[in-house]
C-alpha cells in the first residue's frame, strides 16, 4: 500500500515537474501554476479530511456512548458523510428577506477561504510543505483568528437575534483563548528558536516537545478545543441557547461550507498541535506524511474523546478559566521556560 | 485534587469506549423480546370449540368465527379470520378463550406486521374437515358482514 501510493506521487510529481517547461511558461506563470497545484492539492486533502473526519466523529461519538454510529451506507458506513453532503447540496437554500445580503453570501466562503489557506502553511513532511514562509506560526495564528470575522459576519448578517448573540459569543471566546494559546506556543518557539514550522518540527529530532512543555501543552489543548468551539465550549451552537447559534439562517450549500469549515480547521488545528508537541513528521519505518497524518488523527481522536467526555460549560466560567487562570498559568510557564534554557545556557553548554 | 474529576470523567468514556455497544442492529439480529409480549396472534384450530367467546370480547370486532354443525350437533370451525388493521392488542380475546389447558388464541412475540396490501392485514386460519363435505366458505358474504 505504502510503495502504491509513493510510486502514484512520484508519478504525479514526474509530470507537474515536467509540465511547466512542456508549456513553456514565463516566470512569472510558472508560480501561479505551482500555486494552482497547490491550491488545488490543499483543497482535495481537505475535502478528503473533512469526509474522513465528519465520518469519524460520528462513528467515535457512537462508541463513546456504547452505540454503533452509521453503519449503513457503504463499508462500515464510510460512504454516509457522501450521502449526507449530495442531500445538503440537493436542498433549498433560503435567504431572510431582511439579511445583510452581501455578509451573508459572503461569510461562509470566507471560512472555507481560511480552512484552505491553513492547509497550505502545515509542513506534511520533508519538501512536502505547500508554502514555506519563516514566520509560519505567526501567519497561521493571525489566518486562524480571521475566523472569527467570519463568524460574525455571519451572525450579523443573518439579522437573528439568535445568530448575533451566537456570533459575538464565538468573537469573545476565540479572541480570549487566542492569548493562552499564543503564550503556549511562544515557549516553544523560544526553544526552537525559529518561526517556521518546518523548523520548529525538526528541532524535536531528540525529544519532543510534549515532554519539555507539558504545562503549554494542556494549555494548546485546552485553548484549541474553545478555538475550535468544540465542547466543553461550544457555547457559540449552544442548542439549548440560542437555535444552532451563527448558522441558524444557513442552509443547503452554505450550511456545508460552514460545516466543512469547522471540520477543517479541526485538522489544522490538530496539525499544528503535532507540528508543536509531537515532532511534525519525524517517524521510523513509514514514509513522513503518513506519520504526519497518523500523530494529527490520534491527536482528533484525543480531543473528540475529549469533547463526549465533558459538558458544556456556562459562558461567564469559561471566561473567569480564562482570563483567571490559563492566563496567569502560561505566563508563569514562560518565565519557568526562560529561566530554564538561561540556566541551560549557562550550566550545561559552556561546559560542552 | 482539583480537576482529578476530569481525569475520571475521561476513563469513564474511554471505558465505553470498548465496552460491547447495546443498539441492535435490527434487521439482522431480531431483538430478544418476553415471551408475554403483545406482538401478533397464534390461533391453535384444532383446539378451537367455535364458541365465539373472543368474538364477543373483542371491542373493535376484529374477530370473525365461520362454523357449521356437524352430524353429532356439535360445532365445527370453518374459518377464523382476524382483522388486525382493526385490533388494539388489548388481548380481551386470549383472556376469555375457555379452552384448556392451552387457549386456542394466544399471543406470541411476532410484531413485525406491516405489510404492502390491504389485503394482507388480515390473518385467517381455515380448517378443512375431510369425513364430511364441509360448506364452501363465502369470502364475499364474510366480507360484507364485517363491513355491517
Amino acid at each position: 500500500m505504502t510503495e502504491f501510493l509513493t510510486t502514484v506521487f512520484n508519478l504525479i510529481q514526474g509530470i507537474l515537474g515536467v509540465a511547466p517547461t512542456t508549456l513553456a511558461l514565463a516566470l512569472p506563470w510558472m508560480d501561479i501554476f505551482w500555486a494552482f497545484v497547490y491550491f488545488v492539492g490543499a483543497v482535495i486533502l481537505l475535502i478528503i479530511n473533512v469526509i474522513m473526519l465528519i465520518w469519524i466523529e460520528r462513528r467515535a461519538a457512537g462508541f463513546f456512548q456504547e452505540r454503533v454510529g452509521p453503519n449503513r451506507v457503504g463499508p462500515f458506513g464510510l460512504l454516509q458523510t457522501v450521502n449526507d453532503t449530495i442531500k445538503l447540496l440537493g436542498k433549498e437554500w433560503i435567504m431572510p428577506a431582511s439579511a445583510d445580503r452581501m455578509v451573508f453570501l459572503i461569510a461562509p466562503l470566507l471560512v472555507v477561504t481560511v480552512a484552505v489557506t491553513m492547509y497550505g502553511l502545515l509542513p506534511y513532511g520533508p519538501g512536502i510543505t505547500p508554502v514555506t514562509l519563516n514566520v509560519g506560526i505567526l501567519f497561521f495564528l493571525a489566518v486562524s483568528s480571521t475566523n472569527t470575522i467570519a463568524v460574525l459576519m455571519a451572525g450579523w448578517g443573518s439579522n437573528n437575534k439568535y445568530s448575533l448573540l451566537g456570533g459575538m459569543r464565538t468573537v469573545a471566546q476565540i479572541i480570549s483563548y487566542e492569548i493562552p494559546m499564543a503564550l503556549s506556543i511562544i515557549g516553544i518557539v523560544m526553544l526552537s528558536g525559529s518561526l517556521d514550522l518546518g523548523e520548529i518540527a525538526r528541532s524535536q529530532s531528540h525529544v519532543w516537545y510534549v515532554f519539555i512543555q507539558p504545562v503549554a501543552f494542556v494549555i494548546f489543548t485546552i485553548s484549541a478545543l474553545a478555538e475550535l468551539t468544540k465542547s466543553p465550549f461550544d457555547m457559540t451552537e449552544a442548542e439549548q441557547e440560542f437555535v444552532a447559534g451563527y448558522h441558524t439562517e444557513y442552509s443547503g450549500i452554505r450550511f456545508t461550507l460552514f460545516f466543512m469549515g469547522e471540520y477543517a480547521n479541526l485538522f489544522s488545528m490538530a496539525a499544528l498541535g503535532v507540528v508543536l508537541f509531537f515532532g511534525g513528521a519525524s517517524g521510523p519505518w513509514l514514509p513522513p506524511w503518513m506519520w504526519f497524518i497518523g500523530k494529527t488523527y490520534v491527536f482528533i481522536l484525543f480531543l473528540l474523546w475529549i469533547r463526549w467526555t465533558f459538558l458544556r460549560i456556562r459562558v461567564d466560567k469559561m471566561m473567569k478559566f480564562n482570563w483567571k487562570f490559563l492566563i496567569p498559568v502560561a505566563l508563569a510557564n514562560l518565565l519557568v521556560t526562560g529561566v530554564g534554557i538561561k540556566l541551560w545556557q549557562h550550566f550545561v553548554e559552556r561546559s560542552i | 485534587m482539583y480537576g482529578i474529576g476530569i481525569i475520571k470523567g475521561l476513563f469513564v468514556t474511554a471505558k465505553r469506549l470498548f465496552m460491547p455497544k447495546i443498539t441492535q442492529k435490527y434487521p439482522e439480529v431480531k431483538p430478544d423480546l418476553p415471551p408475554r409480549s403483545k406482538g401478533s396472534f397464534a390461533f391453535n384450530k384444532d383446539s378451537c370449540i367455535s364458541c365465539e367467546l373472543c368474538s364477543m370480547a373483542c371491542p373493535n370486532g376484529v374477530i370473525k368465527v365461520e362454523w357449521h354443525k356437524g352430524a353429532d350437533g356439535k360445532k365445527r370451525l370453518d374459518r377464523y379470520r382476524m382483522n388486525l388493521g382493526a385490533c388494539l392488542f388489548c388481548g380481551l380475546c386470549v383472556e376469555a378463550c375457555p379452552t384448556a389447558p392451552i387457549k386456542s388464541i394466544q399471543f406470541k412475540t411476532l410484531f413485525e406486521l406491516a405489510c404492502w396490501r390491504k389485503e394482507d392485514i388480515y390473518r385467517i386460519w381455515e380448517k378443512q374437515h375431510p369425513a364430511e363435505a364441509a360448506p364452501e366458505a363465502t369470502p364475499v358474504a364474510a366480507n360484507a358482514a364485517e363491513g355491517a
